[in-house]
């Protein structure tokens, strides 16, 4: 047999770490959102709330300065604010809804125009997993939301430590936890649920109108739930309140959830936190009904 | 030394259903080096061997293994497989340069590493001027071409192409041709599947003919042609005397039919015997002085083939 002279030679070099190579996916969908300016405004405004609070924070720390620049009234007002958990909890609500948000618009883009382009067979035919597969799209929300939310809310707490003393820390490691552990279960839980709905909903609409369909109407519909059949339980319909549930059971340390519409009764708050995990499992199951590397065609 | 398996593409009595629908069945196949074409009509199970090649798809039954490395393997599995899918599959946004890069990356180059290799494959297939631009820009020839980069990146052992060919004008149809030659002759696996039966032709040094997902025939084209006695081969003869040569070819008993062409200038023999007949007619020509223009087989070709096989003509992209 005749052997071609070859000039392209199979690369024999060092190959980088297999635990990371998910990280790739992101690499162009990250440029792509950040050389949009809608995007970048939007990430922008979701870090005022963490501003505000930094600022308050700041100021907290120099009600001193203030009354020396004459500004009594401010100083009086700020004196009555705590930095404690209820201040964070009011802080991770309003980042709850913006988070969730990113996610709603970034999402959807996310795997549906792999699945119409078959583009899957393209990932998979490498080494690299549908499992890897689901953590690169993963990663693009996770980051994008970490920015908005643990990151930013662990500078809160770093400020306050540096404003105060160590022992405000350590008395409030809970908050800590909240930030981190709280963050996470969201994230996770609706970055799941947006690749999922890309995943199943070709149509970018569509899949964002689903997504917001899932936080709004079953919320409307827990609510009515409760009302018939007069109970609390409606309430793990309501992604929201499950996810309050666990901020105040991190923050405010409340083992029990007030039901807030409907009737007055009251759930424990591990049943937040169960939802969210049903939540992510059929999310999960969901993906790994449609991330398949062959598209087979009956 | 390596064992025989460690070059070749081995299915062990693979089946591959997908809940009651037959992809494959029960298929026994070893592919050597080589440019091996699957043939068979929509439905007939190629795209579902090609996927069980590359590790795509699992059988239900049996075993795959390419180059003796099963998909079980995928870090030594992949980097021995290039895979180029039949779909215009890429992702939004990237240019050529970036899907190439990418991929590298996926196999574990670093960026730098990768970005060298990717200039260098993508000069290869002959794009390098729009390497940067959107692929969502490029005409249907330069999605081919680098599919063919995506392919190729890695500079990988199997080469599985799904259609290559379609999509290509006729001038880089021959440059793609000839790039699997050059790609078989160093000793490499080139597995196409095309359902445009000239080229398969051309293409292959053998084929797999598939259908309703059993493997009906293997090997090369002219070897399964001979082997299918109950269809004698046919002979085409352009010369100036037909009638001359027909009446003489009866003396064996081999040959069942001599047809002369309309325009006396040729005629079709059916022998069930081919080497003995060429014997026959070389010494009908030296004997009688007749003047050829043309011998060959007319039916040892894969449509012909196919068509004496299954019934339909191998048309198909499944």
């Amino acid at each position: 047999m005749a052997v071609y002279k070859r000039t392209y030679t199979r690369y024999t070099g060092p190959l980088t770490d297999e635990r990371w190579r998910f990280t790739i996916l992101p690499r162009f969908m990250l440029k792509t959102v950040f050389s949009s300016r809608i995007a970048l405004l939007a990430l922008l405004i979701a870090m005022i709330p963490h501003l505000i609070a930094l600022v308050l924070i700041y100021l907290r720390s120099h009600v001193d300065s203030l009354i020396a620049l004459q500004l009594q009234d401010m100083a009086q007002e700020l004196q009555y604010l705590n930095i404690d958990g209820r201040f964070f909890l009011v802080v991770f609500a309003f980042e709850t809804f913006i988070s969730f948000a990113i996610v709603a618009f970034l999402g959807p883009g996310l795997v549906s125009p792999d699945l119409s382009n078959n583009a899957l067979p393209l990932y998979l035919s490498r080494p690299f997993s549908r499992a890897e597969y689901v953590m690169g799209k993963l990663s693009v929300l996770a980051l994008l939301t970490s920015a908005v939310t643990w990151i930013p809310g662990l500078l809160l707490f770093f400020l306050q430590t540096v404003m105060t003393e160590l022992s405000w820390a350590t008395g409030n490691v809970r908050i800590l936890a909240g930030i981190v552990v709280g963050s996470w279960i969201w994230i996770l839980t609706t970055s799941m649920l947006a690749l999922a709905m890309s995943a199943w909903v070709k149509w970018r609409t569509i899949a964002t109108a689903s997504l917001l369909g899932i936080y709004f109407v079953a919320a409307g519909f827990g609510t009515v739930t409760n009302e018939i059949l007069n109970t609390g339980y409606g309430t793990v319909l309501n992604m929201a309140s499950n996810m309050r549930m666990v901020w105040r059971w991190f923050f405010l340390g409340e083992s029990v959830y007030r039901v807030e519409v409907g009737p007055s009764v009251t759930l424990p708050a591990w049943t937040g936190l169960a939802a969210m995990a049903v939540i992510c499992s059929v999310a999960l199951l969901l993906l790994a009904w449609k991330i398949r590397p062959a598209e087979v065609v009956r | 030394m390596a064992s025989s398996e460690d070059r070749q593409i081995v299915f062990d009595n693979v089946s591959k259903s997908y809940g009651e629908v037959l992809g494959v069945n029960h298929v026994n196949l070893s592919l050597e080096p080589g440019i091996t074409s699957l043939v068979g009509p929509n439905g007939a199970g190629k795209t579902t061997l090609m996927n069980l090649m590359t590790g795509l798809l699992r059988p239900s039954k049996g075993t795959v293994s390419v180059l003796g490395v099963s998909p079980s393997d995928p870090e030594v599995f992949y980097r021995n497989i290039g895979y180029c899918s039949q779909f215009e599959a890429f992702p939004r946004g990237l240019s050529g340069y970036q899907m190439v890069h990418s991929t590298l990356m996926l196999h574990g180059l670093s960026p730098q590493k990768a970005e060298e290799r990717s200039w260098n494959v993508i000069e290869r297939v002959g794009m390098t001027e729009a390497a940067r631009r959107r692929v969502a820009g490029y005409s249907k020839g330069m999605r081919q071409r680098i599919r063919l980069a995506l392919a190729l990146a890695h500079d990988p052992k199997v080469l599985v192409l799904d259609e290559p060919l379609n999509g290509l004008d006729p001038m880089a149809r021959n440059e793609a041709i000839e790039l699997f030659r050059k790609f078989a002759e160093s000793g490499m696996h080139v597995v196409i599947s095309s359902h445009i039966m000239h080229e398969v032709d051309i293409i292959s040094d053998r084929v797999v003919m598939m259908s309703g997902g059993y493997v009906v025939a293997e090997g090369d084209i002219q070897g399964v042609r001979h082997e299918m006695e109950e269809h004698p081969i046919q002979i085409l003869i352009r010369c100036d005397r037909p009638g001359l040569i027909a009446a003489n070819v009866f003396e064996q008993d081999s040959v069942v039919e001599a047809r002369i062409h309309s325009d006396g200038l040729g005629l079709l023999v059916s022998t069930r015997d081919p080497d003995r007949f060429y014997d026959l007619l070389n010494r009908i020509i030296l004997q009688h002085r007749i003047s050829i223009e043309a011998v060959s087989p007319a039916d040892e070709n894969v449509h012909a083939v196919y068509q004496y096989l299954v019934g339909g003509n191998g048309m198909g992209t499944s």
